[in-house]
C-alpha cells in the first residue's frame, strides 16, 4: 500500500515505491515486474471496459475544461490535454489534444517524489501542483502542467494531470513563445513544481503572482481553473470506478494497461518495421545577428546539423540517437530531455501507437541518446527552451521518415509519411484595440501542411506534429484578440514539398493593423537559409524558408477611394509579392524572425506557414492531379511544367492536361538528367577539395566545427567519408 | 487479423484505391500476410529474374543475385552490394547555385545555396529521381537504410533467408 503525509521513515513512502518500481522494471523487463497480464486473461471484457472508461473520463474532461478557458488557443485549436497517471507517475489512458505533454507530466510527477515533496510541501488531498519548468517537466514555458493527487481514503492512489499551452508568459518579447529569451531569465513566469492550490482551490497569493506579472493574466488564471476544473472532474470519476471495481483490482489493471502498451509497441515495431540501422538528417537556420534586442553573447547566426540515427534491434526496440547535432546556445530554441520525451511521445502515439493502449508503455519501450551539452540536453539549466520547437520538430518529422523507410519496406505504404514541419508562430502585444496593453500567440500555426504519405499527398493545411487536432481557428475569434484585422488567409502556391504525391500546403495570411498606436511582433520556429524538412523516395523538401512583409504608410483609405486592388496575399509571383506590386508605401523585408520596429494603424503585415515534404520523383504524379492543383491555386501553372513536367492547356478558364506533350516532355526530362548529372564518386573528388579546404561560409564551417567538437563519432565519420587527415577539423 | 486480395494491395501501394478503401484499411488491424503479397505484386512488375529481399524505395529493392544480394532498380540497373550506399554509384545532379535552385525554387522560395544545395540522386539506367537530399555544402550523403536482414527473416518473418553464394 503507498502512503503519504507521513513520516519519511514510513517504509513504504512513495519515493521508496518510485524507486522499487525502476528496480523491477530494470531487473524484470517488464513494467513494475508485470509478467503476467492476469486481469487481461482472467476477465477481458472487465479489463477492457475499464481502459474504456478511463479515456471517456479523460477526454470529456478535457472537452468540459475547453468551455471554462478564455484562451482562444484552448476554446478554439484545443490546446490542452489531460491524463491520468499512476501513483509512480507512469500514464495510464490520456485525452487527444497536446499528447506531447503525457510523458512531461510524468516527468514533473517523479521530479515531485524524488525531491521529497512527500515530507515538504507535503502531498495532501486536494492540493493543486503546477510546473512550466522544462528542466523539471514541460516543453516551454508556456505549457503549463497542473496536477492533482488522487487518494483513496488514506492512500494516494494516482495522479491526474492537466496542461494547456499558455498565450501569454510576461517574457522578454510577448506572447508565449518568447522568441527573444537568450537565458531562461528573460523567458517569463516560471512556476517549479509549486504547490499552487489546497483544498481544490488555487491559492490567492498564487493568482496574484499572475495577475502581476502577465501581460494578458486572464488566459493563464482561466486556464489554471479549466485544468483544475478537468483534473477533480477526472479525480472525482476515477474514485466512483474504484468503488464500483475495488481498489486492488483498479491498481492491478491500470498497471497491466501500461505493461500491455509497452508489448504492444515493440510488437507494432516487429509487425510494420525492419531491423536495422536508418539515417536521416534536418537542418535548421536561424537568422539573427544585428537585430534590435539580440544581447552579445547571442549576436550571431546560427545553422544547426540534426543528424539522426534510428537502430531497431531484432526484440522491436527503437533506439534513437542525435549524436553529431550541435550544442545549446545563447538563444530559446534548446530542448531539454523532457521535451525531447515529449516529441517522441506524440510522434509515437500518432504514427505507430495509435490503438491498442496508449500510454506510457509505449515510452518503455523506446530509448534515446541524448548527448549532453547538445541542444538536446543542455548541461546548464539556464538555457532557454522558449522555442525549443524550432529543433524539435524538424528532429522528429526526420524521425518519422525514418519509420516510414521501414514502413515502406515491409509494404504498408499507407502508413508512409514524410513527416511534421515546423509551424511558423506569430507572437504580439503591444496596446490592443481596446486601449489596454495585451499579449497573445496567435494560434492559427495549427494546421500547417503536412509531409505526404506513400500513396497520396499531405494534407492541405490541416495538420502540425504537436496537436493532432490541427485546427486554425476562424478568423472572427482571432480578430477579438488582437488589433489587426485580416485582409486574406489563402493557400500559399507551391508550399507543398514536389513530389509523385505532393505534400501538404500551408497558407499565408495578410493582416491590416488596425486601431493600435503599437503592436510588436516577434515571430519564431521558421528556419532561414535551410529547409528545415525532406522530401522521401524523389521527393522534395518543402520550400519552409518564410520571409515577412510588413507595409508602412500604407494609405489604404486612399487606395480604396481610388478603387485600386488591395492585397489579400503575397500572391503567385515569386519574385515580387502583391505587397510589394500593389501598396503605395513603404514595404520592409525580413529575414529570420520577425524582431523589428513596432507597427501602427493602417500597416500591413504577412506571415506564411509550412507546407510538407513530398514523396517520389515529381515527374511520376499524375497529371491530372497536377492540372486539378493548378485549377485549385496549390500548384502554378509555371511549376506544374518546370517541375512536375506537366503540359496544361487553359481555355474558358478550365485547366487540362496534353497528354502527349506531357509524356514527351518527361521522357525528355528523364533523358536530361542522364546528360546533366555526373557519377557521385566523381562529384565527390571535385567537392572533397572544397572541403578539405574549407571554402564553406562561416555558418557552415561553425556547423561543422562544433558537431565535430561534440561528437568524436560524427568526426571520425566526416574525416572517414572525405578521406581527410586525422587531425582535420574546422 | 485482415486478409486482402492481391489486387486491393495493388491499388493501394500505387494510390489507386479509394479514399474511403484506404482509410478502412488503414484504422483495421494490420494484415500479417501484406510482405509476401507485396513482394509478389513488386516481382511481377520487374523484368528481369533475381528474388527481391526488401524494397528499399519506390524503384529500387534489395536482390538475391549471382553476385550476392545486390540493390537494383526497376529498370535492372545494379548500384552493387546492398552494405553499401548505393547513391555512391548513382548519378547526381547538385543544385548549389542561386539559379539551378530557382529552377524549381523561383524567387523567394529559395534556400540559400552558400547553407544548403540539392542533391538530386539519379539512377544511370533509367533517369529516375530516386531520392532527393537537402544538406548544406560539405554534409557526407546520408546512408538512408541498412537492414538487418538475417534478424528480419529468420526471426521476424521466420522464413528461410537464401543463403549468400
Amino acid at each position: 500500500m503507498v502512503v503519504v503525509s507521513k513520516a519519511e521513515s514510513e517504509p513504504t513512502a512513495l519515493k521508496d515505491r518510485l524507486l522499487e518500481s525502476e528496480r523491477s522494471f530494470r531487473e524484470s523487463g517488464y513494467y513494475d515486474g508485470i509478467s503476467d497480464l492476469r486481469s487481461r486473461k482472467s476477465d477481458p471484457l472487465k479489463y477492457e471496459s475499464l481502459h474504456t472508461k478511463l479515456r471517456s473520463v479523460v477526454v470529456s474532461a478535457r472537452e468540459m475544461a475547453r468551455r471554462i478557458s478564455a484562451s482562444p488557443g484552448v476554446r478554439e485549436v484545443g490546446e490542452m490535454v489531460v491524463a491520468l497517471y499512476t501513483p509512480e507517475g507512469d500514464a495510464i489512458s490520456l485525452s487527444t489534444g497536446i499528447m506531447v505533454h503525457v510523458h512531461t507530466a510524468s516527468r514533473f510527477i517523479k521530479w515531485m517524489i524524488r525531491n521529497g515533496y512527500e515530507a515538504s510541501p507535503g502531498i495532501r488531498p486536494g492540493d493543486v501542483f503546477a510546473n512550466n519548468d522544462a528542466f523539471i517537466g514541460t516543453v516551454q514555458v508556456p505549457d503549463v502542467i497542473d496536477v492533482v493527487p488522487i487518494f483513496h481514503e488514506e492512500e494516494l492512489v494516482g495522479w491526474v494531470g492537466a496542461v494547456c499551452h499558455e498565450l501569454e508568459v510576461g517574457g522578454v518579447t510577448l506572447g508565449g513563445d518568447v522568441a527573444l529569451a537568450q537565458e531562461r531569465f528573460a523567458e517569463g513566469l516560471f512556476v517549479c513544481a509549486e504547490k499552487v492550490g489546497e483544498n481544490d482551490e488555487l491559492r490567492r497569493d498564487y493568482q496574484i503572482r499572475c495577475e502581476r506579472n502577465l501581460r494578458m493574466p486572464i488566459y493563464w488564471i482561466l486556464d489554471e481553473k479549466a485544468k483544475v476544473s478537468a483534473c477533480i472532474e477526472v479525480r472525482e470519476q476515477v474514485k466512483a470506478l474504484i468503488d464500483q471495481i475495488g481498489l486492488d483490482y483498479y491498481k492491478r489493471a491500470t498497471k497491466e494497461f501500461i505493461e500491455e502498451g509497452r508489448r504492444a509497441q515493440l510488437a507494432r515495431v516487429r509487425q510494420l518495421m525492419v531491423p536495422g540501422r536508418y539515417r536521416g538528417h534536418t537542418f535548421y537556420g536561424h537568422v539573427v545577428e544585428g537585430k534590435q534586442g539580440v544581447l552579445p553573447m547571442g549576436n550571431r547566426n546560427f545553422l544547426y546539423a540534426i543528424p539522426f540515427e534510428l537502430q531497431v534491434s531484432g526484440d522491436g526496440r527503437p533506439h534513437l540517437d542525435f549524436d553529431g547535432t550541435g550544442s545549446w546556445g545563447y538563444h530559446s530554441m534548446n530542448c531539454t530531455p523532457a521535451g525531447m520525451d515529449g516529441g517522441l511521445f506524440v510522434t509515437l502515439t500518432q504514427h505507430m501507437n495509435f490503438d491498442g493502449k496508449v500510454n506510457d508503455g509505449v515510452w518503455l519501450a523506446t530509448d534515446m541518446n541524448l548527448p549532453e551539452g547538445t541542444w538536446t540536453n543542455p548541461d546548464h539549466h539556464t538555457a532557454a527552451t522558449a522555442t525549443s520547437w524550432a529543433l524539435l520538430l524538424p528532429a522528429f518529422g526526420c524521425f518519422q521518415r525514418l519509420l516510414s523507410r521501414g514502413f515502406l519496406a515491409r509494404g504498408y505504404k499507407e502508413e508512409v509519411f514524410v513527416g511534421q514541419v515546423n509551424s511558423p508562430m506569430i507572437e504580439m502585444g503591444g496596446q490592443s484595440q481596446y486601449g489596454g496593453i495585451f499579449g497573445m500567440a496567435l494560434f492559427e500555426c495549427a494546421a500547417a501542411g503536412s509531409g505526404a504519405l506513400g500513396i497520396k499527398d499531405g494534407l492541405d493545411t490541416a495538420y502540425v506534429g504537436w496537436n493532432p487536432e490541427s485546427d486554425m481557428g476562424n478568423i472572427e475569434i482571432w480578430e477579438l484578440g488582437m488589433p489587426m484585422v485580416y485582409l486574406g488567409r489563402s493557400i500559399t502556391p507551391n508550399s507543398g514539398g514536389y513530389g509523385r504525391f505532393r505534400g501538404g500546403n500551408s497558407f499565408t495570411s495578410l493582416w491590416l493593423v488596425h486601431r493600435t498606436p503599437q503592436l510588436i511582433i516577434a515571430t519564431s520556429e521558421h528556419s532561414s537559409r535551410v529547409f528545415d524538412n525532406a522530401g522521401m523516395c524523389g521527393g522534395y523538401p518543402a520550400p519552409t524558408v518564410q520571409l515577412h512583409y510588413a507595409a508602412h504608410d500604407v494609405q489604404l483609405e486612399e487606395m480604396i477611394d481610388q478603387r485600386k486592388p488591395l492585397p489579400h496575399s503575397l500572391g503567385i509571383d515569386p519574385t515580387i509579392t502583391d505587397m510589394e506590386s500593389l501598396v503605395m508605401g513603404r514595404v520592409r523585408e525580413v529575414e529570420g524572425p520577425y524582431l523589428a520596429e513596432p507597427l501602427e494603424e493602417g500597416d500591413l503585415f504577412a506571415h506564411s506557414y509550412n507546407g510538407g515534404g513530398g514523396y517520389g520523383d515529381p515527374i511520376e504524379r499524375d497529371p491530372a492531379s497536377v492540372a486539378r492543383d493548378v485549377e485549385n491555386g496549390y500548384v502554378t501553372p509555371d511549376t506544374a511544367e518546370s517541375v512536375y513536367a506537366t503540359l496544361l492547356n487553359h481555355e474558358e478558364g478550365v485547366w487540362s492536361v496534353d497528354a502527349e506533350a506531357t509524356g514527351e516532355r518527361r521522357e525528355a526530362i528523364r533523358k536530361a538528367r542522364l546528360g546533366k548529372a555526373v557519377p557521385v564518386r566523381r562529384w565527390l573528388e571535385h567537392e572533397r577539395e572544397r572541403v578539405a579546404r574549407k571554402n564553406l561560409v562561416d555558418e557552415v564551417r561553425e556547423m561543422y566545427r562544433d558537431s565535430m567538437r561534440m561528437s568524436p563519432r560524427f568526426a571520425d565519420e566526416f574525416r572517414e567519408f572525405w578521406n581527410l587527415a586525422e587531425d582535420f577539423e574546422f | 487479423m485482415a486478409t486482402y486480395d492481391e489486387g486491393v494491395i495493388r491499388d493501394l501501394i500505387d494510390g489507386q484505391l479509394p479514399w474511403p478503401t484506404t482509410k478502412a484499411i488503414m484504422s483495421r488491424y494490420k494484415d500479417d500476410g501484406r510482405f509476401g503479397t507485396y513482394l509478389s505484386i513488386l516481382q511481377d512488375r520487374v523484368s528481369w529474374s533475381e528474388r527481391i529481399l526488401l524494397p528499399l524505395g519506390e524503384h529500387i529493392y534489395i536482390v538475391q543475385g549471382e553476385n550476392g544480394r545486390t540493390v537494383k532498380c526497376d529498370c535492372g540497373y545494379e548500384f552493387g552490394d546492398y552494405r553499401e550506399n548505393w547513391k555512391l554509384n548513382s548519378l547526381v545532379h547538385v543544385r548549389d547555385t542561386r539559379e539551378d535552385i530557382e529552377e524549381i525554387y523561383p524567387g523567394r522560395q529559395a534556400c540559400d545555396p552558400d547553407w544548403m544545395e540539392i542533391r538530386e540522386f539519379i539512377c544511370p539506367g533509367c533517369g529516375t529521381l530516386l531520392e532527393a537530399e537537402a544538406a548544406p555544402p560539405g554534409f557526407p550523403i546520408v546512408f538512408d537504410f541498412l537492414p538487418d536482414l538475417e534478424t528480419f527473416y529468420r526471426e521476424w518473418l521466420r522464413q528461410p533467408l537464401p543463403e549468400e553464394p
